[in-house]
C-alpha cells in the first residue's frame, strides 16, 4: 500500500514537473519586456545648493533596450523625462554608457548601443531659496524601446517618482565673543 | 516476574538497523524513478528552450481563417485594400523602422518579390511607426529598395489582426484570401521562402480540389 502512494506521488511530481516545463515552453517568446525603477532614496538639498539623485533601473532577462545613444537616429533611446514641482528644479541628468552587443539579426560588422540589467540615470536635485522646507515628490517617466535576439516590442513608458526633502540654508552669522575683561586675575 | 509478550514477526527479512530490507529498497526504487524521470523532462525542456531561443515564434492558431480586409493608406496618401490583391498569394509584414530584425528581412521580402511576383505573389509592408511621418518612412523604404506597397497601421488592422504584440509580424496569405500561417519575431530566410511556397501551394492544392469535384 505504502508502495503504491509512494509511486503515486512520484508519478505526481513528474506530472507537475512536466506541466512547469510546459508553461515555459508555451510562453517561450511569449514574454514581454519590463524595466523597472528601484525605490529612490530620498534627496536632501538645502535651498540654493543642489543635490544629487541616483535612480537603478532594472531591464528584465533576455531582453535589452537602447542606450540613451543608440547607433541610428530611427532607433528609439532611452530617456528620462522628469516634472519637478514649482521651485524644484533637475538638472545635468546623465546615462551610463551603454555597451555595444552583436545580435545574429545585425550584420557581421554591425552592433547596438543598450542597456541590459541594471542601470543607473543619475542627476543634481536644486531647490529655489524660496522654497518652503518639507518634502516636494518629483514625477516622471522613462521612455525605453526592448527587444530580444529576435524580435522588437512598442516604445513604453515607465514611471518614476522620488522624494526631495528641503531643508533651510545654515545661517553663516559670525559670532563675536562678549567683551573680556582687561582685568586677568 | 513479567515475561515480554512475543511478537509477530513479518515474513521478511529484517535489517536489525533500518527494519525490513524490501519495504526500504520499494522507497528507494520509487525516489530514483521519481529523481530520473523528473530530470529527463526538465532536461527535454531546457534544450527544446535552447533550440528556440532567437527563433522565431510560430503560431498556428489563425492558419485557415479568412485574412481579414482592410483600407489603408500607403505613404504616397493612395489607400490600399487587402481585396486589392486577390487571388494572389499575400505576405502581410508589419513592421516599424525602429525595429533592428525587421531591416535584416526585408531586403529578403524585396528579392523574393522579385522572384515570385509573376506568379501571382505579393508583398504588402504596414509599418506601425506611430511618430514617423510618411515621407520618413517612405525614405527608409526606399533605402532599402522596397518594391512593393508599403502602409500606414491604424489601431483597427492591428485589432483585426489579433494584436500585433511584437516586430516583425508576418502573415502568410493565401489565394483563397485564407491564412496560412502567422510568424512572430525574425525567421530565417529558409523560413520565409518555405512559408511563400506553402502560401502559393495552398491555392493550388485548392484549385486542383475543386477540378477533383
Amino acid at each position: 500500500m505504502r508502495f503504491r502512494i509512494a509511486l503515486l506521488i512520484a508519478l505526481t511530481a513528474c506530472t507537475l514537473a512536466a506541466l512547469a516545463k510546459d508553461d515555459d515552453l508555451l510562453n517561450q517568446g511569449r514574454k514581454a519586456p519590463s524595466v523597472s525603477a528601484m525605490p529612490v532614496p530620498i534627496v536632501q538639498v538645502t535651498r540654493g545648493k543642489p543635490g544629487n539623485f541616483q535612480i537603478q533601473f532594472r531591464v528584465s532577462s533576455g531582453f535589452h533596450i537602447n542606450s540613451n545613444k543608440p547607433k541610428s537616429e530611427y532607433l528609439v533611446p532611452t530617456a528620462l523625462k522628469l516634472d519637478p514641482p514649482t521651485d524644484i528644479v533637475i538638472a545635468n541628468v546623465s546615462y551610463p554608457a551603454g555597451a555595444d552587443k552583436s545580435f545574429s539579426f545585425l550584420g557581421p560588422n554591425e552592433s547596438l548601443n543598450v542597456y541590459s540589467g541594471d542601470f543607473i540615470v543619475s542627476g543634481k536635485v536644486l531647490a529655489s531659496q524660496k522654497a518652503s522646507p518639507g518634502i516636494y515628490r518629483v514625477h516622471g517617466t522613462l521612455t525605453y524601446q526592448a527587444c530580444d535576439n529576435a524580435q522588437c516590442f512598442p516604445p513604453k513608458k515607465t514611471p518614476v517618482s522620488f522624494d526631495v526633502r528641503v531643508a533651510r540654508a545654515t545661517s553663516h552669522r559670525v559670532r563675536r565673543n562678549p567683551p573680556q575683561s582687561p582685568n586677568v586675575h | 516476574m513479567n515475561e515480554a509478550v512475543p511478537q509477530p514477526q513479518p515474513n521478511l527479512p529484517v535489517d536489525n538497523n533500518h527494519g525490513p530490507v524490501g519495504t526500504n529498497r520499494n522507497w528507494v526504487i520509487v525516489v530514483v524513478i521519481a529523481i530520473v524521470l523528473a530530470l529527463m523532462v526538465w532536461a527535454a525542456a531546457w534544450h527544446a528552450r535552447q533550440g528556440m531561443r532567437g527563433r522565431a515564434q510560430l503560431s498556428g492558431s489563425v492558419a485557415g481563417k479568412p485574412a481579414p480586409d482592410f483600407a489603408l493608406k500607403d505613404v504616397s496618401g493612395k489607400t490600399v485594400h487587402l481585396s486589392d490583391f486577390k487571388g494572389k498569394a499575400v505576405l502581410l509584414n508589419f513592421w516599424a523602422t525602429w525595429c533592428p530584425p525587421c531591416k535584416e528581412e526585408i531586403p529578403w521580402f524585396v528579392d523574393l518579390q522579385q522572384k515570385y511576383g509573376q506568379q501571382g505573389f505579393q508583398v504588402i509592408g504596414i509599418s506601425t511607426d506611430d511618430d514617423a511621418k510618411p515621407q520618413e518612412i517612405e525614405a527608409f523604404a526606399r533605402t532599402l529598395g522596397v518594391n512593393y506597397p508599403v502602409l500606414l497601421s491604424n489601431q483597427g488592422v492591428e485589432s483585426e489582426y489579433g494584436g500585433i504584440e511584437a516586430l516583425p509580424t508576418t502573415f502568410y496569405i493565401g489565394r483563397d484570401g485564407k491564412i496560412v500561417s502567422r510568424i512572430r519575431g525574425l525567421a530565417s530566410h529558409a523560413v520565409v521562402e518555405e512559408n511563400i511556397h506553402a502560401a502559393m501551394a495552398q491555392t493550388q492544392a485548392n484549385a486542383q480540389t475543386g477540378n477533383a469535384n
